[in-house]
């Protein structure tokens, strides 16, 4: 499938602000199975210059500063991309999740150690007791851990509530495991500490689903915004993907922007402001397949 | 050889025994002097007591004077606290010097070459000599800080290293700093103190000097501006020491440090990132800056991309390094060796890196991250001093053998579950030394701060360090946070002392510069200017309550009613939100005159009342403070007596000071203030910085004049006439008044005086005047057109159209519209200062602004 993507975020400043300094991680990275053949960031009002490099994760990020007075600030960035679904690997034939666990610890092969770096807590996912026995449920002993991940997040779709209005960017994990209710960055992040919790390495991918569904599917949750879901290292297969607010398998449906550890290695427009008081922020996220 | 100093006049002969089974620094057994602590000992002798004692509260009351002090975090009395030193150094020998000397450039190199790898290649992390948990599981391993540029892989520029030295006289290192070491300047004050104090030990005992050390810092560090790219065309890079702000526990160094180098004192509002390149935000525009100092924390540097939440940091720095702009030492993210689970790993890492043995060997360490040494740091928990892996983990160390019941069992579930976050250390049984204490010698432990510096290709060590003591022979903790002390260290020298570095001649013939030396920050013009609004304001209020409670507790209490009035009137000028009078107990009678004693007293003394003369005095200070790099050592010394003045020892008690004491409070505040506005006038060049000092000072006494006016002299009746006699006093113009008109005591003539006449410098047409040649002066010395010119041509207006008035209205009748009149170009020339003061706020200082996230 090829998308066009275009993802705008705009703040209205209630005072002008004077000088801001802004990052941005919002150009989709390519992947084992996505490769984007164009990207485009513009900014009104249009900085003097951009910086770009790419982070340790491998994502590409963007820095720019606006140092004339500005009422507004618009970022759009709109990309086309390939998405080819790539075969679902074999879940019942993948390792039994305990030696997954041990080959983390071990950290033997150089693919080991990059992947260990998703296991210890980072600022948004803490490893908890309570929710190690949540996810033992789905990790009895010796199971696939696909089989067991795929069960895990099959779990959590049904256990918790889509609600936009549940919670917000800052929400900790802890208080979506007792309100039972939040956005897929909470879905993601509850994943993401479940799977730490028993020693495994899971990481945060951004993203976007396609705006209307193909005729005949349902539309998902978190279409009309950035999505995010989680991807679980697996030795031989690598890192396979599971998005728990639609308990599925992302295939050609889901575009990948960046991963990290938790949503704050990620966070699509991030600034540093001088004045600005109070500002509205308006999303959009069109995400439209080409024929 | 045993040198007994039992003679009647010596310092020892209070006899210092060593606690037994320890390694004492000083004593191998008690009387018996180590061999290099016997000519120090013999020193003592030959100096005798009572002049060693002399000598020393002299030093102390240098340490009080300089404001030399040290921030204890959640200190009630506030935030300074003086800097504690002992009078009995800390003496190495040579030959033991020369081993750590040895032992800690070893370390400096290897830790720099691990830095170089993880920023880097990651090679010891990909090969397995060092296991993901503890770079993975450390917050202070920063990412976005990987591949950044770092001129000639120097990440580490200044190091400190905790050493420590157990009963067999072994030296172990505690504990490594390698992000922001802080101490260092305090060593330099440290020895600046003793070098004051006892100048004849230094020669005679060869103790080797610590300048030279500062000087190869200042002059590395400046050269890692020129490893960049960045091309100067000045001959000096600009260097700049940012620091976290005055509230930081270590402030005094920085200003110190930054003075010692040549370095302006920056905090993070006063730099901006513009292009990826950093610049200082100056009366003059922006400087670009080539080599930052910093003694904030990695992760605070920079909200864009390391900590959200700072509020200390730099947005863009990381770019600005990122792109070659700028260096910063030590490198970002330098923090990360500081672990105490790297100890394990060096003996290993030494060798794989340096083919060499390490040398310094660090206190036993089992990182609970391997299995086995887990295991036993499990099995051993009561023999442990268990310390967090990592900072942030929101833990303290605890000794093992301390904990019991659920505190054991949480601390043991988590280390189960998280075993990487925890390490384990050996106990050292500290060494002790000598510490003079209420005129007799008692035996403290002993910790040693070392410190190295890059210079150039090679490192060299400060010779000498911070020697801290614990604060008391029982307590296994030795912290300045916990109420411990500081020593100063002397390496001794074999040979004659290398002096070089004190008079090392300069290679190039220095530059001729007029006006002011360094770039001024916008932040140091605003604190300069309220500096000069609050001594003003000080200075008013402490007249104000002098001319009161003279009057108010002469013999037999004021004379007669019109007194009366007059004070309480001029009480009422100070238009005080938290009077403690009611407005009914206005009478004359017995209660009132205590509670209006009362009163005064409170708008002296009391801490939380925002309009004392304490508050404000302590304002000054501030303000003061956090410029302290750009005051004079005299000026601040003055200064730093603003914040104790007006204090009483406990808060509670302010209502019990005697008037007559109270009234020697109010004129050493008096004093204090007119001191300062002497060096002003005599010591400071003529900059921007006093321009803005002066345009304070001038604003703040016409709006005091103004203020007085309207509230005393325009309202003046036959019942109030002693007010104008207070009045003149207030504004010290009573003298002169006498000289001109005998002792007629009426409004016209005194407000002639106090308001028209041009020589006299307690008028407000003089203020007007000296306010409006700042004003031309700081024009012509920052952009022109950004002066806020039409507020001050508003102002002058409103001073010329008061100037004209005929102040012979006082004769007409109490309610002519000529006073009103009056009354209304005194509010008006009022607001218009008011209006200026802002224009110049926005104009300069608008920085000041509070960043946001969003």
């Amino acid at each position: 499938m090829i998308y066009s993507v275009r993802h705008e975020t705009r703040y209205e400043y209630e005072d002008p602000v004077s000088v801001s300094h802004h990052i941005l991680r919002i150009s989709p990275r390519d992947t084992p199975s996505q490769t984007c053949r164009f990207r485009r960031i513009s900014v009104s009002p249009r900085p003097p210059r951009f910086e770009t490099h790419t982070d340790y994760f491998g994502n590409t990020v963007t820095l720019f500063t606006l140092a004339e007075p500005h009422a507004s600030l618009t970022v759009e960035a709109t990309s086309e991309i390939e998405v080819i679904a790539q075969p679902e690997p074999d879940f019942a034939s993948s390792m039994p999740w305990e030696r997954v666990r041990d080959a983390l610890a071990r950290a033997s092969s150089e693919d080991a150690v990059d992947a260990a770096q998703f296991v210890f807590d980072s600022k948004r996912v803490r490893a908890r007791r309570n929710l190690a026995e949540y996810a033992r449920e789905s990790f009895a002993h010796g199971r696939p851990l696909l089989d067991s991940a795929f069960d895990l997040t099959r779990r959590i779709f049904q256990d918790f509530r889509f609600d936009s209005k549940a919670t917000e960017v800052s929400t900790p994990v802890e208080t979506f495991f007792e309100k039972r209710r939040g956005v897929c960055q909470d879905f993601a992040h509850l994943q993401i500490a479940c799977l730490r919790s028993i020693g495994l390495a899971a990481r945060y991918v951004s993203g976007y689903l396609r705006t209307i569904p193909p005729p005949g599917r349902p539309r998902l949750a978190g279409a009309d915004a950035s999505h995010a879901w989680v991807s679980v290292w697996c030795p031989r297969t690598a890192w396979v993907d599971f998005d728990p607010t639609n308990n599925c398998v992302p295939g050609d449906g889901h575009i990948t922007a960046a991963w990290g550890r938790d949503y704050n290695d990620v966070s699509p427009v991030y600034g540093v402001l001088q004045g600005g008081a109070r500002h509205n922020l308006h999303v959009g996220v069109d995400v439209i397949p080409e024929q | 050889m045993n040198i007994s100093l039992k003679t009647a006049d010596s310092l020892l002969d209070a006899e210092y025994s060593p606690a037994p089974g320890l390694y004492d620094e000083m004593c191998e057994a008690p009387g018996h002097f180590r061999p290099h602590w016997e000519p120090y000992a013999s020193a003592l002798a030959d100096l005798g007591r009572n002049e060693f004692s002399r000598r020393w509260q002299t030093a102390q009351q240098y340490i009080r004077e300089n404001g030399v002090t040290y921030n204890v975090y959640g200190d009630p009395r506030g935030i300074d606290r003086p800097w504690s030193l002992d009078a009995i150094p800390l003496l190495i020998s040579a030959r033991e010097w020369q081993r750590i000397e040895e032992g800690l450039i070893q370390r400096a190199r290897l830790l720099n070459l691990i830095l170089a790898d993880l920023y880097g290649e990651q090679t010891l992390l990909r090969s397995g000599y060092l296991p993901p948990a503890l770079i993975y599981a450390n917050p202070a391993f920063w990412r976005p800080c990987h591949g950044l540029r770092v001129p000639g892989d120097r990440y580490l520029s200044l190091m400190a290293v905790d050493l420590a030295r157990s009963p067999d006289g072994q030296w172990w290192v505690l504990s490594d700093r390698t992000q922001a070491p802080s101490g260092a300047g305090y060593a330099l004050e440290n020895r600046t103190v003793f070098a004051d104090t006892f100048p004849d030990f230094f020669r005679e005992l060869r103790v080797r000097r610590l300048a030279g050390f500062f000087r190869d810092l200042r002059d590395d560090l400046l050269s890692l501006g020129q490893l960049g790219k960045t091309q100067f065309n000045q001959t000096k890079p600009m260097a700049v020491l940012l620091t976290p702000g005055p509230y930081n526990e270590t402030y005094f160094e920085h200003s110190y440090l930054a003075r010692y180098l040549g370095f302006t004192l920056v905090q993070g509002g006063d730099l901006t990132v513009r292009d990826s390149k950093v610049f200082l935000k100056t009366l003059e525009g922006l400087k670009q800056v080539h080599v930052i100092l910093r003694r904030v924390d990695d992760g605070f540097c920079d909200p864009i991309e390391l900590r959200s939440e700072s509020f200390l940091g730099v947005a863009g720095l990381v770019e600005a390094v990122r792109a070659g702009n700028v260096a910063v030492a030590n490198a970002l993210g330098s923090g990360v060796v500081e672990s105490p689970g790297f100890m394990p790993f060096l003996p290993g890492l030494s060798m794989r890196l340096l083919g060499e043995t390490l040398e310094l060997p660090s206190v036993a360490t089992w990182w609970c991250g391997q299995p086995a040494a887990g295991d036993y740091v499990r099995n051993n928990l009561d023999f442990l001093v268990i310390k967090p892996s990592f900072p942030g983990l929101g833990m303290e160390p605890v000794f093992g053998g301390h904990t019991s019941g659920e505190e054991r069992r949480s601390l043991l579930d988590r280390m189960q579950d998280r075993p990487w976050n925890f390490t384990g250390q050996e106990v050292v049984n500290l060494s002790t030394a000598p510490v003079w204490s209420q005129d007799s010698l008692e035996s403290r432990r002993v910790v040693l701060r070392a410190y190295v510096a890059r210079s150039g290709d090679s490192w060299v060590v400060m010779p000498g360090g911070l020697a801290r003591v614990s604060p008391s022979l029982d307590s296994p903790v030795v912290s300045m946070q916990r109420g411990g002390g500081s020593k100063d260290a002397w390496v001794l020298s074999d040979g004659p002392v290398d002096e070089f570095s004190l008079v090392r001649p300069r290679h190039e013939p220095v530059a001729i510069v007029r006006g002011a030396a360094q770039a001024l920050p916008s932040r140091a013009a605003d604190d300069l200017y309220w500096l000069g609004r609050y001594a003003e304001r000080s200075e008013n209020l402490a007249r104000i309550l002098r001319s009161i409670l003279v009057r108010l507790t002469a013999e037999g209490g004021p004379a007669n009613h019109a007194m009366w009035n007059a004070l309480v009137e001029t009480h009422a000028a100070l238009e005080s939100e938290d009077s403690r009078l009611g407005e009914d107990d206005r009478q004359q009678h017995l209660d009132f005159t205590l509670d209006f004693e009362q009163e005064i007293l409170s708008l002296i003394f009391e801490e939380q009342r925002r309009d004392s003369l304490n508050s404000n005095m302590n304002r000054a200070w501030r303000t003061a403070a956090s410029v302290r790099d750009r005051l004079s050592n005299d000026l601040l010394r003055v200064v730093s007596q603003f914040s104790s003045l007006a204090r009483v020892d406990n808060d509670v008690a302010w209502g019990y000071v005697p008037p007559p004491d109270a009234l020697i409070v109010l004129n050493r505040c008096l004093a204090s203030l007119a001191s300062v506005r002497g060096i002003e006038m005599e010591n400071i060049t003529r900059g921007a910085g006093w321009h803005f000092l002066g345009t304070g000072r001038r604003i703040e006494r016409s709006l005091q004049l103004t203020g007085l006016f309207r509230a005393l002299l325009l309202p003046v009746r036959p019942e109030t006439w002693p007010v104008l006699d207070i009045l003149l006093e207030i504004c010290d113009s009573a003298m002169t008044y006498r000289s001109r008109y005998l002792t007629a005591l009426q409004p016209a003539p005194v407000l002639d005086l106090l308001m028209n006449d041009e020589t006299n410098p307690r008028s407000l047409r003089f203020q007007v005047l000296d306010l409006l040649s700042h004003c031309r002066a700081l024009a012509r010395m920052l952009h022109a057109a950004e002066w806020p010119l039409a507020r001050q041509t508003q102002l002058e207006k409103a001073a010329l159209r008061l100037f004209n008035f005929d102040p012979r209205f006082f004769h007409k009748a109490y309610d002519s519209p000529e006073r009103r009149e009056f009354d209304n170009l005194l509010a008006t020339l009022e607001s218009t200062l008011a209006v200026f003061s802002d224009a110049i706020t926005h104009t300069w200082f608008s920085h000041a602004e509070v960043e946001q996230r969003a």
